[in-house]
Parts: structure tokens; C-alpha cells; sequence
């Protein structure tokens, strides 16, 4: 393992900090915590962070704001924590370049999922030297939103996805023609959603399929790659 | 919440089928304000005219005989002043050269001809022998006697006069037919009258009761949408103020909703940070069991704090309605009760594979996912069907082969926490509030949600969405 990644996480409550500090140093991180804005502003440039975890709801300047300050230092990847159903700060978040979100109450282990899987894109994204997220992906007529996590056909009608088909097809977007092994999207995917992932992965891109009304057998977006793989053959324009 | 119009229409529906229901068990009197108003006015306007007419008539007949008589009064007087002017020898030649109208008959003889038997009506009589006795004649002259006969069938009639000297003149005529009215021209211009008063009758109901109307239709959006516009306060000072009362109580129940709203969301708010502490605390027990038990709890918790929110809010969300493809929601939905149960052989859909809707999709899922979590639930499986149930309607059934429900707890069920007794133990959990939610969400939607037993196999959720 390489060295422990340095997180800082804004929170208002002080027992949430503590404990969330706890618990992800338990996971091997080193974490360090802040009451309110101005306290993470002062503790920015003391160390060097790999990921933000950003309550919304903080006293006198909201999270919005430091995580629009936070974009203009720096690309570190941003997981929100937000109040339940409050849509339009999830939204707002997620377009200002927030990287993911978690309404709160969470569950710490599926904190730790999203934030591990968030540092492996924001690695690949440093290889790769892409922009991060973009407003909109549009592959083969189809449109996705993923500050809205939503999926509008060539029609402009959205169709609804679950939760594993949205991820499975965000994995495929940002990884376009490439073969993708079974293992290589089960690896991707793993902890994002609880349910165990083997044909699991065939089943998620079965029902896929038939969302994005990708006939099976002549499939022409997802192709089946003999010997074990798909591919998203399309190109990807981003928006 | 403020694009339901297209909602509205095919809410309306089936409630237009009803009136005309109504409408078929009592003909007699219809159940609209509108026509009941008009059928009133224009009763009126037929009795008002009618009477009109009749009274107009009994005054032209009345006028009409009287110029009759006149005109025969002194028509026989001219004749009778033309024969006693000659002497006896010359009378016939005289009565011949005289121009007399048609049907009229005029002859001297020893004796009054007397065919007829009938006596005149007194008016006529005494007209006519006013008329006669009227004449200014030489002393000497004067008729003798007059007799009047007449016919009324064949509306003929016979006037005697006796002469000075012993003869008597005989006069037949043929009386003109008696006309209700003066000329055709009085008929089409009454005619003419009564419709264009009919029509200002229609038309003074249709914009004094339209106000009416108007009202019920804002009461109906208001039902489903607290947000709906206010009614325009325009019109007569009675409409207005009945628009004002209206705004002002829609005011205050959606102030009175927002009030909940928020007091919902702070409690919402308020349980959030003591449960994400309680689960970050709940990672640090060693013990494996304890740890999942205490999870589970909280996670229940949790979802009764969020299913509480949910039905605070669902009232004035403010997601849009967008253009969504049904069948993939309902697929969605199926497929996560799938994942989330290990139920996949008893979750099926059944239905097109694409229906384009306007729907608020995160609400419209929840609905959805709330009616199938139920059937999971209770029966361990459901089907969801989807078809067109006719114009402008779209129905999905979810259908389950549980145990039922009780027939008369098939509507309390829908009532905020009330559960079905057989319910009521630790292992179906849940808030109370998943089809109260659902309801909510569809009805804001236009559509409705009931439940049904499905004789003996199982319970049907029936939902309605307009097309």
C-alpha cells in the first residue's frame, strides 16, 4: 500500500468529526477535521489533501461556497454530505465540481466505498489528464447528466436507471471502446452498491441493454467481446 | 408543481362520465346550476310571451269584428239609402249597378228572406242597427224594422231591413275569416323577439354561472397542488369577493402546509446528526451480530425518518415534470425491489416497452417503488402490469398473491400510519406512511392509486396516470 491518503473533512458536529476521523483512520487514513469554513481555509494550506469530505450545512458560510473556494485552489475530488431529498444543494454541488455525494445519515461503510472509489478515478483522471466531470455525456444520440444522475434518449425522454445500471454506465462511459473484463467492471464497481457482482454484471448490462434499447443479439452500444468483456463502442462527447 | 394542467383533463374524466350518470337517473331536472337557471328563465319567457300573445289576439279579433260590423252597418245603409231613393220599379236595376263586395247578396222582396235561424253575437247586432239607424234620412225614410240572422259554422250572415213601404230589403254576406294577429310581418317580429331573448338568457347564465365553474376548478387544482395560481379577482363585486375569500383560504392552508413542511424538516433535520453519530459509533463494536443488529435498527430508523420527510414534502415538491419513459421506470423499480429482496422470480413486468409520460420522475419511482415494496412485503413478489385503460388514461396494476386485505380496511390503508392489524408485528416493519405517500404522489400527478382484492388470490394495487 502506498502512502496513506490525507483527507480533510468539514463537519459541524463535533462527535461526527471525531468519530469520522476515527473511523477512517481505522481504514488506513490520515484525516484531518474542521469546524466551519474559515477553520478549513486555515487548514488548507498545511497539508496536502487528497480528498475533501464537505458537510452542506455549515454555520455562517455555507458548504457551497467553500467547496467554490476549494475549486479555485485546487482539482481535489470533493465527496458532499447533504441533508435528505435537498435536490437543488446536491445539484448545485455536483455541477460546481463536487465529485460525490451522500445524504446523510450515511452509511459509514458506504462512505468509505465512495471515497475509495473517487480517489481510484481522480488517480486514473491525474494519469490521463482529463478535465473532471463534465455537465454532460453524449454518446450515440443519448444523453447523460450526471450532476442530475439522469439519462435522457435521443428524444430528450428520460429513462429511468438504478442505481447499478447508472454506475455501471458511468464506468463505461469514461472507459469508451475498451474492452472491459467482467473483473475489470466488478473492480470498478465494488462497494458502490451493496448486492453481490458476478452474473450480477451480465444481469446490469442485460438490463442496461434494454434501457438504452440496445438489442442483445445485433447489440450496436454495448457489444459483447468473446472470451469475457464488454465495450461501450460509441464515441463520447463531453458537454 | 405548477405544470398539472395537463393532469387536469384526464383527472376530470371519469368524473364527467359520472355526471352524466347522474344526469340519466333523474331527467327531470338537471343537476347544473346553468341549466337549471335557464330552464327557469326561459319557462318564464314562454309564459311571459304566450300571454303576451293571447291577450294581443283577444285585442286584434275584438278590434277586427268591431271594423266589421262597421264596415256592414254602413254598407247596408248605403244600399238601403240607394233603394228607398228610387222609386219600387227602378229597386232591381239600382241593386244591380250597385258594387257590392264578394259573397255579398243584396235583393228586394215582399217578405224577409229568413234562411237562417241562428241569432248574431249582441255586439254585432247592435253595431249593425246603430249604424243603420244612424243615417240621416228625409222623415219618413226610416227602416221599419231590422232583423239580423246569422250562421256562425258557415259564418254567414242575414240582414232584413223593412222598408217604408211594406217591402224589405234582404241582404246576405259572407263574414271575413277572423285573423289572430293583423300581419305576418307581427308573427316573425314576435318570433324574431322571443329567440333573441332566449339567447340573451343563455348567454347572461353562461357568464353568471361561469364564475361558478371557474371556482370549482381552482377548489379541484387547489386539492391537488397548494401552489396552484391564485383566481383572478375580476368580474361583478360578488364574484370578486368570492375570489378573494378563495385566494385568501388558499393562502392560508398552503401556509399552513408550508408550516408542516418545515416543522417535518427540522424534526427531519434535527434526527439526522444523532443517527449518523449512532452509526459511526456502531462500526466501532467489535462483535459482528451486535454490530448488524444495531445497523439494521438504525437503518430502520432512518427510513422512517426519510419516509416522514417524504410525505412532508411530497406535497410542494418542486421537482419538474419532465418527459419520462414509464415502462423503464417501472423496470427500474422492479429490478431494485429485485436486487434488494433476492425476490427475481416473483417480480415481473408486464407491458410495452416504451410510454413516454409527463411525470415528476424521483416522485413518481417512489410512488411506484413504495407499491411494490408493499406487494414484496406482504406477498414476497408482485406483478406490474402496464396498459392504456382508455383515452387519456394509463393504468398499471401491481398485483401480488398475498393474503389480502380486509375489504373494509381497503381504503383506511391509505390513511398516514394506519396499518392493516395482521400487520402490526416486527417483521413487516415499515412507517405506515409508504401508500399514503404514493397516493399523494399520484393524485399530484392527476392519477389515483386504489387497492383491491383479487378474489381470494391476492391484493390489486390499481394506479391511474393521465396519458
Amino acid at each position: 500500500m502506498e502512502t496513506m491518503p490525507h483527507v480533510l473533512v468539514v463537519d459541524d458536529d463535533r462527535e461526527i468529526r471525531e468519530l469520522l476521523a476515527r473511523f477512517l483512520e481505522r481504514n488506513r487514513f490520515r484525516v484531518t477535521s474542521a469546524r466551519d469554513a474559515r477553520e478549513a481555509r486555515r487548514n488548507w494550506p498545511n497539508g496536502h489533501y487528497q480528498l475533501v469530505v464537505l458537510d452542506l450545512m455549515l454555520p455562517g458560510e455555507g458548504g457551497l461556497d467553500l467547496a467554490r473556494w476549494l475549486r479555485t485552489q485546487s482539482d481535489v475530488p470533493i465527496v458532499m454530505l447533504t441533508a435528505m431529498g435537498e435536490e437543488t444543494d446536491r445539484i448545485i454541488g455536483l455541477e460546481l465540481g463536487a465529485d460525490d455525494y451522500l445524504p446523510k445519515p450515511f452509511n459509514p461503510r458506504e462512505l468509505l466505498a465512495r471515497i475509495r472509489a473517487v480517489l481510484r478515478r481522480s488517480s486514473e483522471r491525474a494519469e490521463r489528464r482529463v478535465e473532471p466531470a463534465p455537465r454532460g455525456l453524449r454518446f450515440g444520440g443519448w444523453l447523460l447528466e450526471p450532476a442530475r444522475r439522469r439519462l435522457l434518449n435521443p428524444d430528450g425522454v428520460e429513462v429511468v436507471l438504478t442505481g447499478g445500471e447508472y454506475d455501471l454506465l458511468v464506468a463505461m462511459l469514461d472507459r469508451a471502446n475498451r474492452v472491459l473484463t467482467r473483473d475489470m467492471l466488478l473492480d470498478l464497481l465494488r462497494g458502490r452498491q451493496a448486492g453481490p457482482f458476478d452474473r450480477a454484471i451480465d444481469v446490469a448490462i442485460s438490463r442496461l441493454r434494454r434501457k438504452l434499447e440496445d438489442d442483445g443479439r445485433h447489440a450496436q452500444l454495448i457489444k459483447t467481446v468473446r472470451g469475457g468483456g464488454y465495450v461501450l463502442a460509441c464515441d463520447v462527447e463531453r458537454a | 408543481m405548477s405544470n398539472v394542467p395537463e393532469g387536469l383533463t384526464a383527472a376530470t374524466l371519469p368524473r364527467r362520465r359520472r355526471w352524466s350518470v347522474r344526469c340519466w337517473s333523474a331527467p327531470r331536472w338537471p343537476g347544473s346550476l346553468a341549466s337549471r337557471t335557464l330552464i327557469t328563465l326561459l319557462f318564464g319567457l314562454a309564459l311571459v310571451q304566450g300571454l303576451g300573445l293571447t291577450i294581443h289576439a283577444y285585442d286584434s279579433i275584438g278590434l277586427q269584428h268591431f271594423s266589421e260590423a262597421r264596415d256592414i252597418g254602413v254598407r247596408i245603409s248605403t244600399i238601403f239609402r240607394s233603394v228607398i231613393s228610387v222609386p219600387p220599379e227602378q229597386r232591381p236595376r239600382v241593386l244591380q249597378e250597385l258594387d257590392l263586395p264578394s259573397g255579398w247578396n243584396a235583393a228586394v222582396g215582399p217578405a224577409p228572406t229568413a234562411q237562417l235561424t241562428g241569432l248574431p253575437p249582441q255586439w254585432l247586432e247592435d253595431v249593425v242597427r246603430v249604424s243603420i239607424h244612424s243615417l240621416r234620412m228625409l222623415p219618413g225614410q226610416h227602416p221599419r224594422m231590422i232583423v239580423v240572422r246569422c250562421d256562425r259554422r258557415s259564418h254567414k250572415l242575414e240582414v232584413a231591413v223593412h222598408l217604408p213601404d211594406e217591402s224589405w230589403l234582404n241582404v246576405r254576406l259572407r263574414l271575413r275569416p277572423v285573423l289572430f294577429w293583423n300581419s305576418p310581418t307581427f308573427l316573425a317580429a314576435f318570433v324574431l323577439m322571443t329567440i333573441a331573448a332566449a339567447l340573451l338568457s343563455v348567454w347572461a347564465v353562461r357568464r353568471l354561472t361561469g364564475p361558478v365553474a371557474t371556482l370549482a376548478a381552482a377548489a379541484e387544482r387547489l386539492g391537488r397542488d397548494v401552489n396552484a395560481p391564485p383566481l383572478p379577482e375580476a368580474g361583478p363585486i360578488e364574484v370578486r369577493t368570492a375570489a378573494v375569500a378563495f385566494n385568501t383560504m388558499a393562502a392560508r392552508i398552503r401556509r399552513f402546509v408550508q408550516d408542516r413542511t418545515f416543522l417535518i424538516a427540522a424534526i427531519g433535520h434535527d434526527l439526522r446528526t444523532p443517527i449518523t453519530r449512532m452509526k459511526l459509533r456502531a462500526e466501532f463494536i467489535e462483535e459482528d451480530e451486535l454490530r448488524g443488529k444495531f445497523l439494521a435498527d438504525l437503518d430502520e430508523l432512518e427510513a422512517m425518518v426519510a419516509a416522514t420527510l417524504a410525505f412532508g414534502r411530497d406535497a410542494s415538491r418542486a421537482e419538474p415534470a419532465v418527459a419520462l419513459d414509464l415502462p423503464a421506470l417501472l423496470r427500474t423499480v422492479v429490478d431494485e425491489a429485485t436486487d434488494a429482496a433476492q425476490a427475481g422470480e416473483q417480480l415481473r413486468y408486464h407491458g410495452p416497452e416504451h410510454m413516454v409520460v409527463q411525470a415528476r420522475p424521483m416522485a413518481l419511482k417512489r410512488a411506484m417503488a413504495n407499491l411494490v415494496g408493499n406487494a414484496v412485503k406482504y406477498a414476497g413478489g408482485a406483478q406490474v402490469v402496464l396498459h392504456r385503460g382508455g383515452p387519456g388514461i394509463i393504468t398499471v396494476f401491481v398485483d401480488d398473491d398475498g393474503p389480502g386485505i380486509p375489504p373494509d380496511e381497503l381504503e383506511r390503508v391509505f390513511d398516514p400510519f394506519y396499518r392493516v392489524e395482521a400487520s402490526r408485528n416486527r417483521e413487516t416493519g415499515g412507517t405506515g406512511l409508504g401508500l399514503s405517500i404514493a397516493r399523494n404522489i399520484l393524485r399530484a400527478h392527476g392519477g389515483d392509486v386504489a387497492l383491491g382484492n383479487r378474489g381470494g388470490k391476492g391484493t390489486r394495487a390499481t394506479i391511474t396516470l393521465p396519458a
